[in-house]
Formats: structure tokens, C-alpha cells, sequence
């Protein structure tokens, strides 16, 4: 396989683990809240799932941990922001805060215990599809969950009643209140529900991709997400381009390193987030965003 | 309205602001007091949990943050980069602008200054070239910062969300200097820049242990607290800050004023990122900052923008980071856990304190 082509299939597992923050970040902010403790919940994640991992041997059941453990830093920053009317910006550094002490804390026993990676699994068929076939389907089945979460999130937003009363939340809450519904309890279960897909990312990351465990492993991912969401104009298929843009940018240096070739990757790192900047601008100065409305107020907040 | 029905108006106003202002309600006080009494054993209660000693714990804290001269020197002088990021904070956010990138102007202002300084040397005389390294560190964080400035005026994009974005791809900018560029060649193979002339590096002032940075953080904040408390230009700051459109319809140039906030902000970032390397680090090295510019946005909220308290608040803050090394130590905690009791501190402060204006159903 070509260079080239060997970035485009190791950038898939590494874009996975940042579609699942995002996505969990999206259905946040579709709810109108910003939820900068994603990068929290994630590490929450990953380190849950090592640790259930390490003391059951059953990784899945790891899994399971990790999007339990992404709710319940979720739930901090929704008490926080949702009952309290807390800054959202200053809730989510603090959730990040936190999670980064209790799982620096927590996790000084798993460090450098190594847990055996999820297998990939390759999907009948379509993995014998020449050159595209390998790099998609013979993949853990994280990355799979992954791929269904994406259109599922979409037809969920835009296609059943929930997300209807989700983007209305995140548009004109008031509406969706003299609708019938409760939008403080509607805020509540996105950010929750958010960081618990945001906690699945972790164990992509954790239990997927790197198999140990080590303080403030995820490395920034969950801001990378909150860049992500915003590249993609809110919209979940935008999620899974915009992480896999990342996820290249990523892939690039290891992959050509591997091949002997002295590199200095970070000024391609900057690369995915300079796009971003121009697509806000891009979106901004046209007037018309995506970005839910009552989010606006969210990102002024001065105290 | 008469001029005497005027001044009758003008006194009732007074007397009810006075009365407002009066009326500290003791029940709350007491609430709050309560809140952060909980916070502090909430945390004792964790750190007991993992095995540490929760009556020596606090002591303990003490003596590797404050109660050692040599302890208090480190608090002081880590306060530096805390506090200029928080302090880029707070100058922005009087006039309603969110800066979330105290990070990335921290650690322009370092590589600004390393790069002059690293350039300069010995060549010049020691004065000198710490003028130069300073000035070429406070301006560059404030031409990042005025980056995010001029997309908000120009095309409205949330600076909130560039600032945080510039940080990354600072931290990256940093990165690549050090791994190639600008990296040490006797440095082993570790990813660190040429360290500076020992003439360009601050001394400690008269065996305090703290160097003429912690000065330069007092006397910059102490005169922040007058630039906008009493200048016309901290004023119109508060006006364009609290409200936009009067302050439009009133003729000030709101998006120069809202530019200009942003750069001295990211000025004083600049600032704080270039002090703390020529005081503290001497050359760049990846995790310089180490999540400073992020702890200086929760000081800012601490201190709710007032020059003086988000100083202190900064000063806390550095000692409650400080207060890890003493529970790695003796406690046998891993250091990190100092990030729970502050993000507990404010959480408590976000969740008991006031509420913010946003209304909702």
C-alpha cells in the first residue's frame, strides 16, 4: 500500500474516537449548551474503561463503564449549567478540571497495565471490497458502532420527535416550554447524553487504539470536538468528515515516520484547526449560521 | 419636572441603591461560607479515600505553597503566568468578549520572546536585551489575541471559540520551532529550545527568591484596576460591554474598543508567557504552560473581573497547584489531584453564587 493510502486507513480508528465527542458535543449544543467538559467525560471514559477492563477481563463490559462513567461527568456540568445557570464555558473547564484530578487520582494504579485492544472483526463481504474494503470493515467493532452512530444521530435530529424537540430547545426554549415539553429537563439529558457518547470515544481511545492507561490520555480530543461540531455546521455527516480531516492530520506523522522519514508534523497539526477558524469565519460573516440560537448567548457570557 | 422634584427623585434613587447595597442577607453569607467548607472536606473526604492522611493534608498543603519562604517564592512566581492570563481575561470581558485564549497568548509571547531572545544573546547588554524579549513577547501575544479580535469586528465569529482554536495551533507553532528550528542541540535528543543567555534571565531580587516579574504582575494589575475604574477608556469599555447598542447610538466606536480590549488582553497574556520565561523555564519546552492560560480563565471568573481579586484569585490558585508537589510527597497522591480541589472551588462558585442573566423558562 502506497503511503498515502496507509494514512487514509490508520486515520480511520484515531477519526472514531473523535466522531464519538463530537457527536456527543453536537447533541449538547443542539440543546443549546456548550459543553467544554467533553474532554473530561472522555477521560472519564477511557480511564473507567481500562480500569473495569484490568478488574473483569471483559472489555465490553469496560465499554459499558465508560459511557456510564461520560454521563455522570455530563451530569456535573448539566447541574452546573442546566440547574444552576451556571457560565458554560468556565462549568465545562471546571468539569475538565476535575475529571483530569479524580482520574489522574483514581487511575495511578492502571497506569502502565496493559489491557489486550479490541479485536477487529471483519465484516463478511464487504471487507473483500478491494482497497476501501480493509480499511473500513476490518475494524474493531467500536468503529463500527461508530460508523451506524452518525446516520442515526442525523435521522434522530431531524427525523423523530425528540430531536425535534431538541433543536427547538437549542433554538427557542421558550416555545418549546408553551409547547407542552420541559426544555430544562430536554438540556439536562442532551449534555448528559452527550457526554456519555463522548465517554464511548474514550474507550475507542483507551480500549481501541492505545490499550493502557495514562493521565490525560485523551490529549485534547474533546476540544478537538467542540472544532469538529463547528466545522461541521451542526450536522452530524459534517461530524464524521470534519473527524476524519483531524484524524488524517494525525495519522500523517506516525505512518510517515514509520516509513524512516524524519519529520516535523506540527505545523500540519495546526492545519485542521486553521480550517476551522476559516470555516467559522466563512459561516459567520455569511449571517446565516447553523449554530443553535440560544447557544449565542452562551459563548458571551462574561460572568 | 421641576429642579427641586428632581433632586427629591435623584435622593429616593440613591436611598434605594444604598439600601440594595446594605442588605446583605446572613442566611446567605452563611450558605456560601457552608458551600465551601463542604467543598474543602468533599476533598479531604477524596484524598483520605486514596490513602492520604486527611488531618495532615491541609497542613501539609500549607507548608508546600505558603508557609515555606522558599514554597511561597515558587506560588509567587508561578502566580505570574496565572495571573497575566487571568487579567487577559478580565480586560476583555468589560467589554463583553469572551477570551477562552490565555493558553495560546501565554505561550506566544513565550516563543515571541524566545525567538528574540535566543537572536540577541549576549550580544547585547542584559537590560537591554530583557527589554527587548519583553516587548517582543507582550506584542506578539497581542497580536494573536487581536487575531480573534479582528474576525469578531470584521465578521462576527464568536471570539470565544477562535480564541480556543488559537490555542492549538500556538501550542503546534511552539512544537515545530522546538523539534526542528530552534531546538537545542545539546539538549539529549529532548524537545526543548536553545536555552537563553544568562543575562537575559531574571534574578531573584535581594534573596527574596521572587524575581521583578511578581512586581511587574502587582504593579500591572493595581493599574488595570485604575485604567478601568478611571479612564475614559475603562469606561467606555463598561459601556460597549453592557450595552452594545447604546453605546453605538452614543457614538463610540464600539468595534475599535472592542479590538483594543482584545489585544491588551492578549497584551498582557503576552506578557505573563514571556516573563514566566525569562524568569522561571529559561528555554520552551512542550507543556511550558501546562494548562496556566485555562487556570487563569477560572481565576478571572474567581476574581468576576475586578483587577485585584482575579490577581489574588491567580495567587490562590498557584498555590493550590503548588500544594501538589507537598501531596505527592508526603501524602503519596498523585500531584494532580490539586486540579480537583480547584475545579471544586469553582464549581462551588458557579453552582451557590449568583446566577447569570440568561433567561429561561
Amino acid at each position: 500500500m502506497s503511503i498515502a493510502g496507509e494514512i487514509l486507513a490508520n486515520a480511520i480508528p484515531g477519526s472514531i474516537a473523535l466522531v464519538y465527542p463530537a457527536l456527543g458535543e453536537l447533541v449538547s449544543e443542539r440543546a443549546g449548551v456548550i459543553n467544554l467538559g467533553t474532554e473530561g467525560a472522555m477521560l472519564a471514559g477511557a480511564l473507567g474503561g481500562i480500569a473495569t477492563s484490568i478488574g473483569t477481563g471483559n472489555v465490553w463490559l469496560g465499554v459499558v463503564v465508560a459511557v456510564l462513567c461520560g454521563a455522570a461527568t455530563g451530569s456535573v456540568h448539566a447541574t452546573a449549567v442546566v440547574l444552576r445557570r451556571a457560565n458554560q464555558l468556565a462549568s465545562g473547564l471546571v468539569v475538565w478540571f476535575l475529571a483530569l484530578g479524580v482520574t489522574s487520582v483514581l487511575g495511578a494504579s492502571d497506569n502502565g497495565q496493559v489491557v489486550s485492544l479490541l479485536g477487529a472483526v471483519a465484516v463478511p463481504g464487504l471487507s473483500s471490497i478491494p482497497v476501501v474494503g480493509p480499511v473500513l470493515f476490518d475494524q474493531n467493532l467500536l468503529v463500527y458502532l461508530g460508523y451506524v452512530l452518525v446516520p442515526a444521530t442525523w435521522w434522530f435530529i431531524h427525523y423523530t420527535r425528540g430531536g425535534l424537540v431538541l433543536r427547538a430547545t437549542g433554538e427557542r426554549p421558550a416555545v418549546v416550554f408553551a409547547g407542552g415539553h420541559k426544555p430544562l429537563r430536554v438540556r439536562f439529558l442532551a449534555v448528559c447524553a452527550g457526554s456519555a457518547i463522548a465517554g464511548l470515544g474514550g474507550a475507542q481511545l483507551a480500549l481501541g487504539i492505545v490499550g493502557n492507561w495514562s493521565n490525560g490520555m485523551t490529549n485534547g480530543y474533546g476540544f478537538v470536538a467542540v472544532a469538529v461540531v463547528i466545522f461541521a455546521r451542526w450536522n452530524p455527516f459534517g461530524v464524521l468528515l470534519g473527524s476524519y480531516v483531524f484524524g488524517v492530520a494525525l495519522a500523517i506523522s506516525s505512518v510517515v515516520q514509520a516509513h524512516g522519514i524524519a519529520t516535523n508534523q506540527y505545523l500540519l497539526d495546526a492545519l485542521p484547526y486553521c480550517v476551522t477558524v476559516v470555516v467559522l469565519v466563512a459561516v459567520s460573516s455569511v449571517g446565516r449560521s447553523n449554530a443553535p440560537e440560544s447557544q449565542r448567548d452562551a459563548l458571551s457570557e462574561t460572568s | 419636572m421641576t429642579s427641586e422634584r428632581l433632586v427629591l427623585t435623584r435622593s429616593r434613587a440613591w436611598d434605594v441603591a444604598r439600601s440594595a447595597h446594605r442588605a446583605v442577607s446572613w442566611t446567605r453569607v452563611g450558605i456560601v461560607a457552608g458551600a465551601y467548607v463542604l467543598c474543602l472536606v468533599a476533598f479531604a473526604a477524596f484524598a483520605a479515600w486514596r490513602g492520604a492522611n486527611p488531618l495532615t493534608l491541609i497542613p501539609t498543603m500549607l507548608q508546600s505553597s505558603l508557609l515555606e519562604p522558599s514554597a511561597l517564592a515558587q506560588t509567587l512566581l508561578r502566580a505570574v503566568p496565572i495571573g497575566f492570563a487571568a487579567l487577559a481575561v478580565a480586560v476583555p470581558a468589560r467589554a463583553g468578549l469572551v477570551n477562552v485564549g490565555g493558553e495560546g497568548q501565554l505561550i506566544i509571547g513565550a516563543v515571541a520572546g524566545a525567538g528574540v531572545g535566543i537572536a540577541v544573546g549576549a550580544h547585547v547588554p542584559g537590560v537591554v536585551g530583557v527589554l527587548l524579549t519583553v516587548t517582543a513577547g507582550t506584542l506578539a501575544g497581542g497580536l494573536w489575541a487581536a487575531i480573534s479580535g479582528m474576525l469578531k469586528v470584521a465578521f462576527g465569529a464568536a471570539e470565544s471559540v477562535t480564541t480556543l482554536l488559537m490555542n492549538f495551533i500556538a501550542n503546534d507553532i511552539m512544537l515545530f520551532l522546538i523539534y526542528q528550528p530552534w531546538k537545542d542541540p545539546n539538549g539529549s535528543g529532548q524537545p526543548q529550545s536553545r536555552p537563553l543567555a544568562a543575562s537575559i534571565r531574571l534574578q531573584p531580587l535581594l534573596g527574596t527568591g521572587v524575581t521583578l516579574a511578581v512586581v511587574l504582575l502587582v504593579v500591572v494589575t493595581v493599574g488595570l484596576w485604575f485604567v478601568i475604574r478611571r479612564t475614559g477608556w475603562g469606561f467606555a469599555l463598561r459601556v460597549v460591554g453592557g450595552n452594545p447598542m447604546a453605546a453605538m447610538r452614543n457614538g463610540l466606536p464600539t468595534r475599535r474598543l472592542s479590538l483594543s480590549a482584545m489585544t491588551v488582553g492578549g497584551a498582557l497574556a503576552g506578557l505573563g508567557g514571556v516573563l514566566n520565561l525569562i524568569g522561571v523555564e529559561g528555554q520552551l519546552r512542550p507543556d511550558l504552560t501546562a494548562t496556566f492560560g485555562y487556570v487563569g480563565f477560572l481565576a478571572c471568573f474567581l476574581g468576576r473581573n475586578d483587577p485585584i481579586r482575579v490577581a489574588l484569585a491567580a495567587i490562590l490558585f498557584s498555590a493550590i497547584a503548588l500544594s501538589g508537589n507537598g501531596m505527592q510527597i508526603s501524602e503519596g497522591l498523585d500531584g494532580s489531584i490539586v486540579n480537583v480541589l480547584l475545579g471544586a472551588i469553582v464549581l462551588t462558585m458557579l453552582t451557590v453564587g449568583r446566577r447569570t442573566k440568561e433567561a429561561l423558562t
